[in-house]
């Protein structure tokens, strides 16, 4: 997972902050519940201690210490309940002491006597050695024309403990439960949020200069993704209307050459063939001539293009094999490649059946091979391999010739590109004719790329979806 | 042989109609699609070369309407545009060759003598050129009585030259009769296999007939005129 990733930055401060307020409130929950719990059964003990002496004590010069005891133990049943009861005197005797608990919680012989104090009311919480916490009331009892006793309830904290240990362990569990639905439930609806935006990114990807007229969906929710949809619409009809434009100078441009060019073509080559003239200035007017039908060759790959951009190419289709194409076109061209003691090996088997413009495809290993044949130094060679490879037919032009720069790898399949500028002397090639390359490929939904080791060679690989018959 | 030119580019006019002329035949120029369908309304002309784009009436139209009053005169277009749609549009319309500008007048000319049916295109089963024999029927090329082994590229360009002796081919000409459209600007392979086939037919012969005219293109010729 991105931790850079809109999602996840929105995942993590969300299920971050649900945690931390989650575990207050857990803490808040579990103080406040014990702090209630042990101030009620605190209370309740207090209460009980207030009762005994309010109910049986004030009148203990009438009943009789005894009374009082027996009395106790009728009304409180401590024994059963679970209880601890203790009357003693000022000085520490007993008057009652309830038996040990019927489950035998604590042992009431064990508890020290509270030693005496000044206040009226007390509580204490005395560790028992068998672990548990016992919690004392204990009351003061003063009244003129009685003697003094200390009365003591007692109740063992353990079923609040148990409580609250409880639920401790029911929140431990659950909130870590919780931040993981959290985390998880959060996570999918950002995830669907972001749909659109992942939708947006697809359309927009999948348009290139050739499908500019499409749009992207619009996402017609009023919000920013509408807006990004409408702006990123609104940028593809501003670049759709450069592209058009760029492709109309392009049309219009060689176009509108052409006429000048065959007055100039048609004039010199008057000159060129005039008897009266003598034969240097006949040489020039053919020289000037040589210029103007390399101008036309400008304006004819121009218009090539601009034809191809216009979508040329996808007119005309057939099926046919790209193995056989390719042998016929290498024997055509050998004799190019014989001239500069160039060998032209050509590797192709099995039949290749591509759907296509056979003239356009033609044009692409030739292309390739005039470049190819072009940039090899004498006595090197040219491979030209064809096979059918993972549902693609793939062709490849390999030379030793002398190469391309890395840098210039990515450019060579643009316009009027030339990987040395000073290398004007090629008065032969426009730059232009991988662009051709390119743009025919591009038409086929083939891809086209340049390997190369400056020095060493290059090879162009064009790759082709196969015909299915 | 009169031919009627429509062609609104007053310098391209001149040009074609001073090479025609040099070639004797009879020409009037037009200069707007009007008084072009005018002309070619009024008169029977050999053929007519017609510009698509043109002022008033486009080239286009002008072709139909000839073509609803007369069906059999050639015509050859001019044309700055060479899209396929338009290359099928005019042949759909009836329209018999064309020319994509920039073109070289030889070109042109060797389109409207072969659309006449006239001139030196030879159809004879062998052709010669000074001591120089084609066998069009067998392939056979002899010299001086000697035979000449051709592979059969070679073949084709030598026939073609020697179809029309002394007229200069352009390479792209060459080109386009020789190999196909996708060699369309590889023009230095013409170069190359006139190289060979001079090695083959010349070397060996004090008499050179494959001649090169710079900035235009190859002929054939064994000195003389034809």
């Amino acid at each position: 997972m991105n931790p850079r990733s809109i999602s996840f930055r929105l995942v993590a401060w969300y299920a971050g902050l649900l945690a931390v307020i989650f575990m207050l409130l857990c803490a808040l929950l579990y103080l406040d519940l014990r702090h209630f719990l042990e101030n009620d059964l605190r209370e309740a003990q207090a209460r009980r201690a207030r009762q005994i002496a309010n109910a049986l004590l004030v009148h203990v010069k009438q009943t009789g210490e005894g009374y009082v005891a027996s009395q106790t133990k009728e009304w409180y049943d401590p024994e059963i309940n679970d209880r601890f009861i203790r009357v003693t005197r000022a000085d520490g005797t007993l008057v009652y002491v309830s038996g040990a608990p019927k489950d035998g919680g604590f042992d009431p012989a064990e508890i020290p006597i509270f030693p005496p104090s000044s206040k009226t009311e007390f509580s204490q919480k005395l560790k028992l050695s068998g672990g548990d916490t016992l919690l004392i009331a204990g009351l003061n009892f003063k009244s003129s024309g009685n003697p003094d006793y200390l009365v003591e309830s007692g109740a063992l904290l353990s079923p609040v403990e148990t409580m609250l240990d409880h639920l401790f362990l029911q929140l431990a569990l659950g909130l870590p439960l919780a931040v993981i639905i959290i985390t998880v439930g959060g996570y999918l609806l950002v995830r669907r949020a972001l749909v659109p935006v992942e939708q947006i990114t697809r359309a927009a990807e999948r348009i290139t200069q050739h499908n500019l007229s499409e749009r992207l969906p619009a996402a017609n929710s009023g919000d920013e993704l509408e807006r990004l949809s409408l702006a990123l619409n609104r940028m593809i009809t501003r670049l759709d209307e450069a592209f058009q434009n760029s492709q109309r100078f392009v049309a219009d441009a060689s176009h509108d050459l052409r006429t000048p060019l065959t007055i100039l073509h048609g004039e010199l080559e008057h000159f060129a063939e005039d008897a009266r003239l003598n034969s240097e200035l006949r040489d020039r007017a053919g020289s000037m001539l040589e210029e103007v039908v390399h101008l036309g060759k400008i304006v004819e790959q121009l218009s090539t293009l601009s034809r191809l951009d216009a979508g040329d190419a996808q007119t005309e289709w057939s099926r046919f094999d790209l193995t056989e194409l390719a042998r016929t076109t290498v024997e055509q061209m050998n004799l190019l490649a014989e001239d500069k003691a160039i060998s032209v090996s050509c590797e192709a088997g099995q039949p290749v059946p591509v759907k296509g413009n056979r003239v356009r495809l033609k044009q692409v290993i030739v292309n390739l091979l005039d470049n190819a044949i072009k940039y090899t130094p004498a006595n090197g060679a040219v491979h030209l391999r064809v096979r059918a490879a993972n549902g693609h037919a793939v062709l490849e032009v390999e030379d030793t010739g002398i190469g391309i720069p890395v840098r210039a790898l990515p450019q060579v399949f643009e316009r009027f590109y030339r990987v040395d500028p000073s290398r004007t002397a090629d008065s032969e090639s426009a730059g232009l004719g991988l662009a051709i390359v390119k743009a025919i490929c591009t038409a086929h939904g083939a891809e086209v790329e340049a390997h190369s080791i400056v020095g060493s060679g290059s090879c162009f690989r064009v790759r082709l979806p196969l015909s299915q018959s | 042989m009169r031919i009627l030119l429509v062609e609104d580019e007053k310098k391209v006019a001149d040009i074609i109609v001073r090479g025609l002329k040099a070639e004797r035949f009879a020409v009037d120029a037009c200069h707007d699609g009007q008084s072009g369908w005018e002309a070619a309304d009024a008169y029977n002309y050999d053929l007519i070369i017609l510009d698509l784009m043109l002022p008033g009436l486009s080239g286009t139209e002008i072709l139909e309407k000839v073509r609803r009053k007369n069906q059999s005169v050639p015509i050859l277009i001019l044309t700055a545009r060479d899209g396929m749609a338009d290359k099928l549009k005019n042949f759909e319309t009836g329209a018999d060759d064309y020319l994509t500008k920039p073109f070289a007048f030889a070109e042109l000319l060797v389109r409207v003598k072969a659309l006449l049916r006239r001139g030196p295109v030879s159809r004879a089963s062998v052709l010669r050129v000074g001591d120089l024999e084609i066998d069009r029927l067998s392939q056979n090329v002899k010299r001086a009585g000697k035979k000449i082994e051709l592979t059969s590229k070679e073949y084709s360009l030598l026939e073609y030259l020697a179809t029309q002796p002394n007229r200069v081919f352009s390479r792209t000409m060459i080109i386009e009769h020789v190999w196909d459209q996708s060699f369309q600007g590889l023009t230095n392979i013409v170069d190359v296999y006139v190289r060979h086939l001079r090695a083959k037919v010349d070397d060996a012969f004090p008499v050179k007939l494959l001649r090169t005219v710079r900035g235009v293109g190859y002929s054939i010729s064994d000195g003389t005129q034809a």
